[in-house]
């Protein structure tokens, strides 16, 4: 009853700042978890088939109904939206509920990047006034920086490729970091063996199908494999390079000054300006606001900015609101593409 | 009465039925059934108190978690790929020295390309980015080969579960690569499959096992300790 009468609080708040209140559908069609999250997320899925043989499930979190709602309701304009309700996920902690109570709001076909951006984090902090927490910490970071870093660095595509697609798995992506040092994905002995097989398969049919790849798929990716340098000289100082930056946390307002410096120690051609953040002012004393390059690693779908909004409880800071840009989300569950920036609450620290 | 009885499962069939028989023949324990070979129920003359009861290996794990059968005999692997609800309720009293095998990863020979897992994981990602579609692993192990998948980084892929011959997978459609257990690897090579560098799922045998709800029953420990001398 008290989070029932709290969370129709935070709503009208988020309603009066010009967000229409929608509705969700609780059940979803299994196959789009499954194309914007692969397996990994099935097993916390409350899934069931219907009389048509479609795997249905619970939904497993508020944004992926909301745009699907939107894709489905063919809306091409902006759209301001917000909506409470529950999610459902398995657990695998005793303590952890399965029913997890949220408050999102989004603003979908977002045109305006850096006004929508913070037309979020202000909304959100309103929550935060309105909210009986008193100590918090604004943590803001952008995977674009990440990325724009990678690109920059002298390492084989390869291994571009695959330190964006796993920045989101900490440890694996520290394993990989390693793995970078020494370029050892490649065993000069089976390449030798299998040089003479690829030789007579580039004689055959370069159609023909072996589990679902063209042998000219197979045989194209061995010869870039190949090609691409066994070992390059600056694998340890990447490496190093990365590590260092995912490293760094400032206040906001100093971030070009620590990452500009950052970058031109190490001979990277990025700058990042002032307004690049979409904050720049502080007026509320017991929140501090800061800049972690490595901020919500975690949640794979953002694209872009990422922000988290941790609270005191019990001398410990917890998540109470974290929220950012998903411009690829729509495009990973198959449909067009449709820009997108959001947030959602964590109800269930009420509790 | 039937409280003071100890049920144990065993194999049904193959050479897992084989070897676990052979452990109560080398005690002097030998099993019989009323109702001749097709008899699913067995008993033995020394030990009154105790009834054998032929499962399925995966049944025989099934039945530990609910107390059903108090004392089991089965695979490693199937007890890890178990839920997590039902491993927690089963004991592992001693590793059998029959029955071994390896789960692993295993792809098309030709995929000349793929030797590790992060040459997986690229063409996993090319599958979704070209041809519009997760890569789809067959297999009878979906909660270990799950678990392995992602521990590896490999994320965008698909399970399709698979009764048997699932070596023939990656040949018939149904998906592109497989996971199996494996003794000797000459089914795999027979089927124009290899094993990834690094695609060792799990080591697996044979062992005994006691249900955590039978703890208290009389006469448990001593079959016991007689079972794993």
């Amino acid at each position: 009853m008290k989070s029932k009468k709290l969370s129709e609080k935070i709503l009208r708040s988020i309603k009066s700042r010009g967000f229409k209140v929608i509705e969700l559908d609780s059940v979803i069609e299994t196959k789009y978890i499954l194309q914007r999250s692969g397996e990994k997320f099935k097993k916390f899925l409350f899934s069931f088939y219907d009389l048509n043989g479609k795997e249905l499930c619970l939904r497993p979190d508020l944004t992926v109904s909301s745009v699907l709602r939107f894709i489905q309701n063919k809306a091409n304009r902006k759209e301001k939206v917000c909506y409470s309700g529950e999610a459902f996920r398995k657990t695998y902690q005793k303590k952890d509920s399965f029913i997890k109570n949220q408050i999102g709001f989004e603003i979908l076909g977002s045109n305006n990047r850096q006004k929508d951006d913070k037309e979020i984090i202000d909304t959100s902090l309103n929550i935060l006034r309105n909210s009986p927490f008193k100590k918090s910490v604004l943590k803001i970071g952008n995977v674009e920086l990440f990325n724009l870093l990678i690109e920059k660095l002298d390492i084989p595509t390869r291994w571009r490729n695959r330190l964006k697609r796993h920045y989101w798995n900490e440890s694996y992506f520290n394993e990989l970091l390693k793995r970078l040092e020494t370029n050892s994905d490649i065993d000069p002995v089976f390449v030798e063996i299998d040089k003479s097989r690829f030789l007579k398969m580039r004689k055959d049919n370069q159609n023909k199908i072996v589990a679902g790849r063209s042998y000219h798929e197979i045989l194209d990716r061995f010869d870039m494999k190949i090609k691409d340098p066994r070992k390059t000289p600056t694998g340890k100082s990447n490496s190093k390079i990365i590590k260092e930056f995912l490293k760094i946390k400032c206040p906001l307002e100093k971030a070009p000054k620590v990452l500009n410096p950052f970058f031109k120690k190490n001979k990277i051609n990025i700058i990042v300006e002032k307004g690049f953040f979409p904050l720049s002012k502080n007026n509320n004393k017991n929140l501090r606001i800061e800049f972690s390059a490595a901020n919500g690693r975690e949640v794979e779908f953002y694209s872009s900015m990422i922000f988290s909004v941790e609270v005191k409880i019990r001398s410990k800071f917890r998540n109470f609101i974290s929220g950012g840009r998903y411009d690829q989300l729509t495009t990973n569950l198959g449909f067009r593409k449709v820009s997108a920036v959001g947030a959602a609450v964590n109800m269930n620290l009420y509790d | 009465m039937t409280k003071n009885i100890i049920n144990i499962g065993l194999p049904s069939k193959g050479r897992l039925k084989h070897d676990t028989i052979n452990i109560f023949k080398k005690k002097k324990l030998n099993i019989y059934s009323e109702r001749g070979e097709r008899d699913l129920f067995g008993y033995i003359k020394k030990l009154p108190n105790v009834k054998i009861i032929y499962l399925h290996a995966r049944e025989c794990i099934e039945q530990l978690s609910l107390g059903n059968i108090d004392i089991g005999f089965s695979g490693y692997d199937l007890l890890k790929e178990s839920e997590f609800n039902i491993q927690k309720d089963i004991l592992i009293k001693k590793r059998l020295n029959f029955g071994h095998g390896t789960v692993v990863l295993a792809i098309a020979d030709l995929w000349l390309d793929v030797q590790t897992l992060l040459d997986l994981d690229e063409v996993a990602d090319e599958f979704k980015k070209k041809k519009k579609r997760l890569l789809r692993v067959a297999t009878k192990y979906p909660n270990l080969t799950r678990q392995f998948l992602y521990s590896k980084g490999v994320t965008q892929f698909q399970l399709v579960q698979s009764l048997g011959s699932t070596e023939v997978a990656p040949f018939t459609g149904t998906a592109e690569i497989i996971s199996d257990i494996t003794s000797t690897g000459a089914t795999l090579k027979a089927n124009n499959l290899r094993v990834l560098k690094d695609g060792e799922i799990l080591k697996s045998q044979a062992c005994l096992m006691q249900s955590k709800l039978s703890n208290k029953k009389a006469g448990i420990k001593k079959i016991i300790s007689l079972l794993s001398k």
